[in-house]
């Protein structure tokens, strides 16, 4: 989260240089450095997790993560008010949307599926694609993507301006001042920062010392997950000794998207680095209560878990940049259903006051 | 600069597609096209003739079809190995004919029409195919099951593709010829299929009856080879006369 804040400092600095060269344009532009004010709020840690990364400048308090909530779940974020965040990301579906793409603005449909909002907390970078640093940039994305929310930021700021109850939460979030896109940002990300789930039977088993929490068939099924002659699956969805993200945070390439005549429908992290080695590769996404996000994959492709594991055991599909650890898999049948009873055992405990309402 | 070529003029038009087509240098290939031969029908003739197989029939062979519980369903009565199916006629299916030598130097256009192979009750179907090269191969996937259609080329490109229940058919196409390409699937081990590709039109697979026929042949002298997947292959030469019908017959011998 340093990260987060460094560019926040570069930001400030480039403005403020920009300001100093074009003085006459523009005078009366004056960026103060925007803080939460109210009560600060330690979000707890659940069992098999570690501490909420927290950036210096957005410490949550009640007050932006109530302002957050309720952005979440407004449908005013959007141009016709039919979509809000939670459209696509609902706490009915595991935070995510339980299709393989989703639909935004006029029914349009995006081109990856929705990723959970459920602990994204954690992931050092934002989107499939990685494209976004943090939770508050991520937050500007959807709202004006056209096939999202599609809302300028400068109309969701008017919008946000002309509504009394809206200008009172953000005063009480921000200290008195304008709403700006930066505020939204900054607010959504807390709420999303208390979205945690942990305390899995996974986590009762490995962290709790509790040997009954996970049945029989789970327990051989995270043998499997880590032993690299197996499942091997633990090389990117990591295990660590106190706690477990399941995402090593970078980008692969599983051959998900080949097309019939072999080429990549989605190029990924590419579109991002521009590098060749990224083609076709998306971010290891949280295995953490991915039985409530089906369909799987970027593209939502895989309806099932078995599916997921028959994908893996097939070797992915072969294409140019196919990563390296993805390779045909040795698993016997009753061994793959072991590993779909393991994955069903990483369903967390739903964080407390996340779904809509007060 | 007022009259473009078509083909320059095809080409920019190309450019202002919007679709991204990473294939577009073929177009420039185009003009050295090969010159394709044409048979003359009035003299072609036909070369057919029978597979017999002798000897012991393999036992019966059931096959563990643990791994997915939904393929286990598809049988209730059990699934059992189809390496060898010899036919109640004493002829042997799945066998591969095809013309080994005397095309040398003609090219042969190759069909636009695919060739279809469906993953369908957890097996390759058919289990043996031919196909031109250059010919379309579709591969479908009729079962409730993610598949994986591997074929395991030594001469062609090798690839891999998972493909997951109603998914669009796959299309792919070999260059070379290469008798015969291994196709496996990696989720379901006992899953297998065998492609014959060869540059010409005159390959059959023999079916429930043990024959094979390959018409439109020119004139001249072959060597036709047929291939079993258990048996091995075996080889005979044969002169097609101007119209003439020539008979061959063949036999795989059990163990």
């Amino acid at each position: 989260m340093f990260a987060s804040s460094r560019i926040f400092a570069v930001c400030a600095g480039a403005l403020l240089a920009f300001s100093c060269g074009t003085q006459k344009e523009t005078p009366k532009v004056v960026e103060t450095v925007v803080r939460p004010v109210g009560t600060p709020v330690e979000i707890g840690t659940p069992l098999g997790l570690p501490p909420v990364p927290i950036p210096e400048n957005n410490k949550p308090t009640a007050e932006t993560i109530a302002l957050g909530k309720k952005l979440y779940y407004d449908t005013l974020l959007s141009a016709d008010g039919t979509v809000s965040c939670a459209s696509c990301h609902s706490p009915e579906h595991g935070f995510t949307d339980g299709m393989a793409t989703s639909v935004g603005f006029a029914g349009q449909h995006g081109k990856r599926s929705a990723p959970t909002v459920l602990n994204a907390a954690y992931n050092p970078v934002q989107f499939w694609d990685g494209r976004a640093a943090t939770l508050e940039d991520q937050a500007a994305g959807p709202i004006a993507n056209p096939v999202e929310m599609n809302l300028s930021h400068s109309a969701c700021v008017d919008k946000l301006s002309g509504n009394a109850d809206y200008r009172k939460l953000f005063d009480a979030a921000f200290g008195p001042g304008p709403v700006t896109i930066q505020k939204v940002q900054m607010a959504i990300a807390s709420f999303e920062r208390t979205v945690i789930s942990g305390n899995s039977p996974f986590d009762r088993y490995q962290y709790g010392g509790d040997r009954k929490a996970m049945s029989a068939a789970a327990i051989r099924g995270l043998a499997l997950f880590k032993d690299t002659g197996k499942g091997n699956c633990v090389k990117c969805h990591t295990i660590d000794e106190k706690y477990a993200l399941f995402t090593d945070g970078k980008f692969h390439n599983l051959g998900v998207g080949v097309n019939s005549e072999g080429e990549l429908t989605d190029l990924g992290r590419y579109d991002v680095t521009h590098a060749e080695a990224d083609k076709g590769a998306f971010r290891t996404p949280t295995l953490r209560n991915i039985a409530l996000t089906a369909p799987y994959m970027h593209d939502g492709s895989a309806k099932t878990l078995r599916r997921v594991v028959d994908f893996y055991v097939g070797g992915g599909s072969s294409n140019p940049q196919l990563d390296k650890e993805i390779k045909e898999l040795h698993l016997s049948g009753p061994e793959r259903e072991d590993l779909v009873a393991f994955l069903e055992a990483l369903t967390g405990e739903m964080p407390a006051n996340a779904g809509p309402g007060k | 600069m007022r009259k473009l070529p078509i083909w320059i003029a095809a080409a920019l038009l190309a450019g202002c597609s919007s679709a991204p087509k990473p294939e577009a240098p073929k177009a420039d290939a185009r003009p050295a096209a090969p010159v394709y031969f044409k048979v003359d029908s009035a003299t072609a003739g036909t070369v057919t003739g029978k597979i017999s197989f002798t000897g012991r029939k393999p036992a019966k062979k059931k096959i563990d079809v643990s791994e997915d519980p939904q393929c286990a369903k598809m049988h209730a009565g059990g699934l059992y190995d189809e390496a060898v199916v010899v036919n109640p006629n004493g002829t042997l299916s799945n066998v591969f004919v095809y013309i080994k030598q005397g095309l040398e130097g003609k090219t042969f256009e190759p069909p636009t029409e695919p060739v279809t192979i469906d993953q369908s009750g957890c097996w390759f179907r058919p289990r043996v195919i031919g196909i031109q090269t250059g010919q379309p191969l579709n591969v479908t996937n009729s079962d409730p099951v993610t598949h994986n259609i591997h074929p395991l080329a030594e001469i062609n490109r090798a690839w891999n593709q998972s493909q997951e229940p109603g998914s669009e058919p796959l299309k792919r196409r070999f260059k070379e010829r290469e008798v015969m390409i291994r196709v496996k699937c990696n989720i379901h081990s006992w899953m297998r299929a065998w492609i014959g590709a060869v540059e010409h039109p005159y390959f059959a697979v023999t079916g429930a009856d043990g024959t094979f026929e390959l018409k439109n042949v020119p004139p001249g002298d072959y060597m036709i080879e047929v291939w079993h997947e258990q048996y091995g292959k075996q080889e005979q030469k044969v002169t097609v006369k101007p119209s003439g019908r020539e008979e061959l017959a063949f036999t795989f011998k059990g163990e």
